[in-house]
């Protein structure tokens, strides 16, 4: 009688963590990521025009030029590029079966990403002493919604890149995850891109 | 960590023979130093499903955030000239400056560039519904009117 070939156990376990391919030949999870960050291009978009709409129409202050303190918010928006440079460090070290830079890398970027944070709930403390709140005028109302529902996306990133970061450090983490860590860099570079457009819309552009 | 000097799959060091002491490699010295490769040679990342060129080597990744750093400096230097240039000149630079670093990040760290069409074509769809929508939306409410 013919014996049937069973695969190491190990190797069940990781052909577990490849996504199946699409009809397209794409991995489902990347295409989903995609469509999820397309979608979500709509959802910020809302919000952006939203503020841009009552942007001037606030009658009571404090208005933007009242609390704005554009070098803080420079260095915070300098802090968040760089953990997307430190993110795609992190997905070329797995590549590379470079596990020790991976961890680095990994927590650098949550790191960087809680200091981003940090710097939003210091700028929402000031604004809030200066006297500006959700229920303020419509200034406050748009650009708490806006930049709080962004940190939120940031937030949501930081707790995922730390969970990646754990696996890493218990050696669960090996270059056949590496579209793990490249689909968690996608959402991280998307926070990263639709931050760049509300620092220049929201606080640059000239009121 | 169990895994620490494990080869990545894929990588050209699986099929490589170990080192051996100069004395017994073949050839002569110089041949053998035409024959390796450069000591500059950026290694080759190896591809993930879906991909149709190689990332981009860690090197490139610090030129582009080299390149947002900068873009930065110049957005935020634009805002301090704020009165002594028309606003609709600052308005057009910054403007542009977002662009490119929103394309730098998209196509290098997205790896836009690399990927199979498809993801370019979800992604540039999501933008440009979000932009055509809200800018007829904003228009059609006379925000950008004087």
């Amino acid at each position: 009688m013919d014996q049937v070939a069973v695969p190491p156990a190990h190797d069940v376990v990781e052909a577990g963590h490849e996504t199946p391919a699409t009809g397209m030949g794409v991995s489902n999870t990347k295409l989903a990521m995609w469509l999820f960050l397309s979608s979500d291009c709509l959802f910020f978009g809302a919000f952006i025009s939203a503020y841009l709409f009552y942007s001037g129409r606030s009658q009571p202050g404090p208005h933007p030029l009242d609390v704005y303190n554009i070098p803080f918010t420079s260095v915070t928006s300098f802090i968040l590029l760089m953990s997307s440079l430190t993110m795609v460090l992190a997905l070329a070290a797995i590549m590379r079966g470079d596990y020790r830079r991976l961890r680095v890398w990994l927590l650098a970027t949550a790191l960087f990403g809680a200091t981003f944070i940090g710097g939003q709930v210091f700028e929402f403390t000031e604004f809030y002493r200066q006297g500006l709140s959700l229920d303020k005028n419509l200034f406050g109302s748009t650009f708490f919604v806006l930049t709080g529902l962004h940190g939120a996306h940031v937030t949501a990133g930081i707790i995922w890149l730390v969970s990646l970061w754990g696996l890493a450090v218990q050696g669960r983490l090996t270059s056949r995850d590496s579209e793990r860590v490249e689909i968690a860099g996608l959402y991280w570079h998307f926070v990263d891109v639709v931050w760049i457009v509300i620092f220049t819309v929201v606080y640059l552009i000239p009121k | 960590m169990a895994d620490e000097g494990a080869n990545p799959a894929g990588t050209a060091t699986e099929t490589e023979p170990r080192d051996a002491p100069a004395d017994e490699q073949p050839g002569t010295a110089i041949e053998r130093a035409e024959a390796a490769p450069p000591a500059r040679a950026e290694p080759q990342l190896p591809m993930l499903p879906g991909e149709v060129r190689p990332h981009p080597t860690p090197q490139r990744y610090v030129m582009i955030a080299a390149i947002l750093v900068v873009a930065t400096a110049a957005e935020v230097g634009l805002y301090y000239l704020e009165g002594d240039v028309p606003d609709g000149l600052i308005i057009a630079f910054l403007l542009m400056f977002a662009v490119i670093k929103f394309v730098l990040v998209a196509s290098w760290y997205m790896h836009l560039r690399t990927d199979k069409p498809i993801f370019r074509r979800f992604f540039v769809l999501g933008v440009v519904a979000a932009i055509s929508l809200y800018l007829i939306v904003l228009t059609t409410l006379h925000v950008f009117s004087p």
